[in-house]
């Protein structure tokens, strides 16, 4: 309970930090907010006159504070380009990217944690090493380029999956995929790790000695000790995921957080580039923090101290 | 004496390092017994454990292999048998105890799954009545409050209360040999008469035929029938307790004897057997222990002693001498 209070408020701080961070950042890096809202023909003095609407013209911080009272209060604000309202925006988007991220999550572990536990039941056979091969080339191969080549191949010459959009289970598969791969190729090494280092070690072999079978030891009491450093380890593979997704998102036209965000800071979207990624440090923070939890439920030793 | 019980004959297992295959157990053979204790010993690295995980068919796959001899128990032939059978084997009829309790339990899991699951693979019991079997083994070694600890995981428990764990785990399923590999080396030495004494009360109470293997001499002498001495993967000479101790034979058994420290008239510096167990890669022609040996001929050299029967005893030498008062 004192570990999860402390973990909680650990949360808390991260995202105080993290607000004013983001804050920072978009409005220093420049540009002009009011591009977007207004035509091209619009004069110098009416984007004067926005800026003093929209209070862009106080001190950061002063903003700052404005911004986070509404926020407290409840009031998402609106788009500066289109003046939607940013609750709506990230209800639908944010379904969106929890389908591409759970489907990727789903896949890192899925593929990841059986493909590991093969090569190291198969330690140094041809099996292990094309897998330990392929895992390598899923770390390797950056996802930016990996999305590029699979529309290439499976989209313009295969003609086997549509290129992009959204939100049919076969446009889903292709950024799943694409987002999953370089968390599964860490999965597999981790797993077969894992597995390797808890097959050498004493207890294995007494419950050999106790007549139970290979399965029985391998599928059950070694992949239950690898499985701790899995699940302390699922934390980042959501982090990872959460990063990679506004790649992914903008290659493969997947209207999630991540694509509106990107978008939201080229244009100098303030409140929605302000807010989304707010939202995108809260789910890696819970991640780590869900992963802290598993990682409390999976090991006895923890349980009690 | 009665038929043996387990008779292993020139077993001989090899390890493979770097594609070379060395002999680390070198054509053992010895018999057991029912209610009897057959004590093990040597230096580390002479093969006692090799030759017990041989016998049980554990040794470690595919660094290791048995490349000849047979285990006979009761009417089956253990080295060929298929793994299928042997697991009903391992457990039920032959079980074992291993040096290091500490790090022998599998610490995800409490001591009653533990214990009822290996019962549940060899028995079809239900979960209760292999709860209660578990219970009554972990009482019988006299495992303080054994209901608590059925729930508690290994970390949970001291050095002492998991070795007893272990052998309530080895003692179970009432098996008819018990392999013991220095099972209280690893702990303290006030624990170690305990869980000795535990070991030895069950071992009669059950007629079991137990191998104990141990570089404590003292213990040796104290609980064993039968002693076989182990010198670079072979044995070198075999007695009964009172003979070997008595009156030891090989060179390798008397410097072992004279390495032990006496309490009473204590002089000088303890004796020790110079040069150390050559590696199995590197195993003198003629008879291994001829580079330490003080007694050695030049045949010693040459000529690799056999392990003759005389007199009830089995000896490896070729020019034994009485035992000199040290």
């Amino acid at each position: 309970m004192r570990y999860l209070a402390n973990r909680t408020v650990y949360m808390v701080v991260i995202l105080a930090i993290s607000s004013v961070a983001v804050f920072y950042a978009i409005r220093l890096s420049g540009g002009d907010a009011t591009a977007a809202r207004l035509p091209a023909s619009a004069t110098e003095a009416d984007r004067e006159t926005l800026r003093e609407v929209l209070g862009l013209n106080d001190p950061i911080y002063q903003q700052y504070f404005t911004y986070m009272g509404r926020l407290l209060s409840g009031d998402l604000g609106n788009s500066l380009t289109n003046n939607a309202l940013i609750s709506k925006m990230v209800i639908e988007h944010g379904r969106n990217s929890i389908i591409l991220g759970a489907a990727a999550f789903l896949l890192v572990f899925v593929v990841g944690v059986p493909l590991g536990m093969l090569a190291s039941v198969r330690r140094n056979t041809f099996m292990d090493q094309g897998i330990m091969s392929l895992s390598v080339a899923g770390m390797a191969v950056p996802n930016f380029w990996l999305a590029l080549l699979s529309i290439w191949l499976f989209a313009s010459v295969l003609g086997w999956l549509p290129s992009a959009g959204c939100c049919e289970p076969r446009q889903l598969i292709l950024p799943a995929i694409v987002l999953a791969a370089e968390g599964t190729a860490l999965t597999v090494r981790m797993t077969r790790s894992a597995m390797l280092e808890n097959l050498d070690s004493d207890w294995v072999r007494t419950l050999r000695a106790g007549g139970l079978s290979e399965a029985r030891v391998i599928g059950k009491h070694v992949f239950r000790n690898a499985l701790i450093p899995i699940i302390s380890l699922a934390g980042l593979r959501i982090g990872q995921i959460v990063g990679y997704a506004l790649i992914v998102e903008v290659i493969f036209g997947w209207p999630g957080l991540g694509q509106v965000l990107v978008n939201a800071v080229l244009r100098r979207d303030y409140p929605v580039a302000q807010f989304f990624s707010l939202v995108l440090v809260v789910m890696v923070v819970l991640g780590n923090w869900l992963a802290d939890l598993g990682y409390l439920a999976a090991n006895p030793r923890l349980r009690k101290a | 004496m009665a038929t043996p019980l387990l008779s292993v004959r020139d077993l001989t297992t090899v390890i493979r390092t770097e594609g070379i295959e060395f002999e680390v157990v070198r054509g053992v053979s010895f018999d057991m017994y029912p209610n009897e204790i057959l004590g093990l010993v040597g230096e580390s690295g002479c093969g006692k454990t090799m030759t017990a995980l041989s016998v049980m068919g554990l040794i470690p796959s595919p660094a290791a292999r048995i490349a000849g001899g047979e285990v006979l128990f009761r009417d089956r032939e253990l080295v060929s048998l298929p793994e299928r059978e042997m697991r009903e084997v391992r457990g039920d009829d032959i079980s074992m105890i291993f040096q290091d309790p500490l790090t022998s339990l599998d610490p995800m899991f409490s001591i009653g799954h533990l214990l009822t699951e290996v019962i549940r693979h060899h028995r079809s019991v239900s979960r209760s009545e292999a709860e209660a079997m578990a219970l009554r083994a972990l009482a019988e070694v006299e495992l303080p409050d054994p209901e608590t600890r059925m729930n508690q995981y290994p970390h949970q428990l001291s050095g002492g209360m998991r070795q007893r764990v272990m052998i309530a785990m080895a003692l179970m399923l009432d098996p008819d040999i018990l392999i013991a590999d220095e099972p209280t080396t690893a702990l303290d030495v006030t624990v170690q008469a305990q869980i000795l004494d535990r070991l030895l009360a069950q071992q009669r109470r059950r007629g079991m035929s137990m191998l104990l293997i141990t570089h404590d001499l003292g213990v040796v002498a104290a609980v064993a029938d039968r002693v076989a001495v182990m010198y670079s993967g072979e044995i070198v000479e075999q007695a009964p307790v009172t003979q070997l101790f008595s009156d030891p034979q090989h060179p390798y058994t008397q410097g072992l004897l004279r390495a032990v420290p006496q309490t009473r008239h204590q002089r000088g510096a303890l004796h020790t057997i110079p040069g150390r167990v050559p590696p199995p890669q590197f195993v003198p022609p003629g008879c291994p222990f001829s580079p330490r040996c003080s007694q050695a001929l030049v045949r010693c050299w040459e000529e690799h002693p056999e392990l003759v029967p005389e007199n009830g005893r089995h000896l490896r030498c070729f020019n034994p001498q009485p035992l000199s008062p040290a």
